[in-house]
């Protein structure tokens, strides 16, 4: 179990890394930088006017479909990783299988270039 | 060769749909403007489909590894849910073209939404039971909120999404606990682990969990929230489309889950599905009495009539399959019958959906008059017409498993259903006129007027009815 | 001992940014802490040696799930502000439903471990669950993995259906039509006189 586990240690080796180094960065800003800040001088400044509006605004509703198409092409990734890994055990029937999946998804491809989705208007 | 060749025969129908429906969905995009052909080849499609099951199928056949069976049931399924969504996609055709939402997308999300009740009314296994579901109801979230534009169909496709995703967490937590404490997703390994006699309790929880799900998705009351809002929001051949093929296929669906793998623990699922049908019949004619929309009307009343197909599953014996699937295939032709006249409610303006339009139609248009009488009758239950022998049909089997209170309930509750089919037939014919609607589209009344004389004839022409009998007692037997 | 301690530091922290997901008052650092959830979550995953499992969990909900929360947050332009007023009138019912399940889960939990206790045993010991997984996803269980595929397939036909509008007045650029140019359809030659200029 933990020989297992000890495959993971370089991993956590870099989380400790990353971790003390963004630490270490935020601490030295915090000592070292010249801070002075009152209320007026953290307020959102915006041409000398006080701030219209929130920060949030409202996105193209595109943006929202690229992610979903993200999404579901990022599933299908997921869906081949443990066939990189087993290509040798299930041959040409697992192969076959595989490009039927595949194709499934070029054809929504197709649909959806040929739809123009993926174009930005 | 052979033996690919016997390994893909049972399913070939499924195969060529969905073959098909991706071709259809190019075809579609690189032929613009051809929405019509596409509609057309989909319902050619749907009806050959539907009975190639019948005439070239090989029953009591499995396929892929146990994940499907084939047998008389799943062949019956099929031809009902192929031929409710071909009627479904011709009789969308007029409704859609008027309300400018004409694409071709929505046939072929017709199709797919058949693809995944296919799966699910001939699943063997927990997996391909959640990916039928899941299949089916992603096309279904899409077509209710296809009106994309008017704010109540997206707020019934929402809410039909949330709800929907919830049941299937359910469905999920309920297959996680089966599979669990059975150690199988394979309905006969549950089977024969269940009908062992010694049953963790796991198990029966797991079994409740999973029927609550299923509860959402034939509309069963407690979990029938959603039904009216989705109704009323959905354009309204889906909303037709809804109270037919998908209610079919999620019925199937149970009726194949208590009786195949959970059989042996008949006792503790009789109670759940009791509970779930007299509640659907309370909520179901009391919610309809107050209603002034036709549309939320039709919802209350497919939660009441799946309540009185549920009455007949609880006896749990071929009987009561049996009266399951001819009550289902009843109702699926009334109210396919009754959306085809509710699309006719057309006035120069748009559709109208209220009760109250209908006033005096007897006088402008004595034949949609008529045939509306007649699909109420036949949803109230009277004699003559062919509802009453699926309310018959419903009922007897749990009489004879000595459920006789369970009958007495839906039968108060018919009576008081009839109170509000009755309203609407009183505004037909004695009220004053005060719309008129315009001439309805050809596949209109051809539906409406097919599926009357089906409930008016069917009766008088028993060499009809009889072969039609043998085959939903075969279908029933087979789930045994 | 070591995996114990990982063990604890995991579920806590797990637990901890759950909680911080429907306490903080930013949207977006709800969404950052949902984040360390899943994370967290997947190191609990690789505890139990099933790696493919932490995998798809930061691949697909840390990777994209997230991101699609984060679009979500910010495109709805919702005062979350006054969303969470009622936070506090709805604490009695949460914690009731919340009660609930833990109850059921720890019934589930007790029934299992009262019964035989009996756990599946990996067929081969020696091979990675991700070799596992792919010696039957794509053989034994071929038509789930198909299915999932059409699935797939009707989820993005869904999303172009219900979001993507044609838009009039967009200058696109068409490539095919760029190609297609020629010089006989773009370049006119005329023959100028001295002194007469192109006037039709």
């Amino acid at each position: 179990m933990s020989g297992f586990l000890l495959e993971y240690l370089p991993i956590l080796i870099v989380f400790g890394i990353a971790t003390v180094l963004s630490l270490l960065f935020l601490v030295a800003a915090k000592i070292m930088a010249p801070a002075s800040g009152d209320v007026e001088k953290l307020s959102t400044y915006e041409c000398g006017f006080n701030a219209f509006d929130d920060s949030r605004m409202k996105f193209d509703v595109q943006f929202y479909l690229v992610a979903i198409l993200f999404i579901i092409f990022d599933l299908e990734i997921a869906f081949l990783f443990p066939y990189a890994v087993s290509l040798d055990k299930v041959g040409i029937y697992g192969w076959a299988v595989v490009m039927i999946f595949l194709s499934e998804l070029i054809w929504g491809l197709y649909y959806a270039w040929k739809k123009g989705a993926l174009d930005w208007q | 060769m052979a033996n690919v060749i016997n390994f893909i025969l049972p399913f070939l129908p499924e195969l060529l749909l969905a073959f098909f429906a991706s071709q259809l969905l190019v075809f579609g995009v690189v032929k613009k403007e051809r929405t019509d052909l596409v509609r057309w080849i989909a319902i050619g499609l749907l009806v050959v489909f539907a009975l190639a099951g019948l005439f070239v199928g090989v029953p009591g056949t499995t396929a892929f590894n146990g994940a499907l069976i084939n047998d008389d049931f799943s062949y019956i399924a099929k031809a009902i849910i192929g031929l409710a969504a071909a009627a479904a996609l011709l009789f969308s055709e007029s409704y859609l073209k008027s309300e400018r939402l004409d694409q071709y997308e929505f046939s072929v999300l017709v199709l797919y939404a058949v693809l995944g009740m296919s799966i699910m009314v001939s699943s063997n296994s927990l997996l391909s039971l959640y990916i039928g579901i899941e299949m089916q109801s992603l096309a279904l979230y899409v077509l209710a909120a296809f009106n994309r534009d008017s704010l109540r169909a997206s707020e019934a496709g929402l809410k039909y999404f949330v709800l929907g995703a919830l049941s299937s967490g359910l469905l999920l937590y309920g297959i996680s606990m089966v599979y669990g404490f059975t150690g199988s997703l394979t309905f006969d390994t549950i089977g024969a682990v269940v009908s062992s006699g010694d049953v963790s309790p796991g198990v029966i929880a797991g079994m409740v969990f999973m029927l609550c799900g299923l509860g959402f998705k034939i509309s069963a009351a407690p979990f029938h929230m959603w039904t009216p809002d989705v109704y009323e929001g959905s354009p309204t051949p889906v909303t037709g489309f809804f109270a037919s093929a998908p209610k079919f296929a999620a019925m199937a669906l149970i009726a194949r889950v208590l009786m195949d793998p959970f059989m042996g623990i008949q006792d503790s699922w009789q109670q759940v599905i009791i509970v779930l049908s007299v509640a659907s019949m309370i909520v179901g004619v009391f919610g309809a009495l107050m209603q002034t929309n036709i549309k939320r009307l039709m919802a209350y009343s497919s939660i009441a009539n799946m309540g009185y197909a549920l009455v007949a599953l609880s006896a749990g014996t071929v009987a009561g399959v049996n009266g399951m699937l001819i009550f289902m295939s009843i109702y699926l032709i009334t109210s396919i019958g009754l959306f085809a006249c509710i699309l006719q409610m057309r006035i120069r303006d748009g559709m109208v959906e209220q009760i109250s339009d209908v006033a005096g139609l007897s006088t402008t248009q004595p034949r949609l008059a008529l045939m509306f009488t007649v699909l109420l009758f036949s949803l109230m239950g009277m004699p003559p017409l062919l509802g009453f022998f699926g309310k018959i049909s419903a009922f007897y089997p749990a009489i004879d498993a000595g459920l006789t209170w369970l009958v007495v309930v839906a039968l108060i509750a018919s009576v008081v259903g009839a109170f509000y089919y009755l309203r609407i037939i009183k505004t037909i014919w004695f009220e004053e006129q005060d719309r008129q609607f315009v001439k309805p589209a050809t596949a209109l009344s051809v539906l409406s007027g097919v599926s009357t004389l089906i409930l008016v004839a069917v009766l008088f022409l028993p060499f009809i009815s009889a072969p039609v009998k043998t085959a939903f007692g075969a279908a029933a037997a087979s789930l045994f | 001992m070591i995996t114990a301690i990982a063990f604890y530091l995991l579920a806590a922290v797990s637990v901890a940014s759950a909680f911080m997901v429907i306490a903080s008052r930013n949207p977006v650092h709800s969404v950052m802490f949902l984040i360390l959830t899943f994370f967290s979550a997947a190191g609990l995953f690789i505890l139990m040696g099933a790696e493919f499992l932490a995998l798809l969990l930061i691949m697909v909900y840390v990777g994209a799930v997230a991101v699609l929360f984060l679009f979500v947050v910010m495109m709805l332009e919702v005062d979350f502000v006054a969303l969470k007023q009622g936070f506090l009138q709805y604490i009695g019912l949460g914690a009731t439903v919340a009660v609930v399940l833990l109850t059921e889960l720890i019934l589930v939990g007790a029934a299992y471990f009262a019964g035989d206790g009996n756990t599946a045993t990996p067929p081969n010991p020696d091979e990675s669950n991700l070799e596992a997984f792919g010696h039957v996803l794509y053989t034994d269980y071929a038509f789930f993995f198909e299915a999932s595929g059409f699935i797939l397939l009707v989820a993005m036909i869904g999303a172009i259906v219900l979001t993507l509008r044609e838009r009039d007045g967009v200058r696109k650029q068409d490539i095919s039509k760029q190609i297609a140019r020629t010089r006989e359809d773009a370049v006119e030659m005329v023959d100028l006189k001295s002194g007469e200029g192109i006037g039709s």
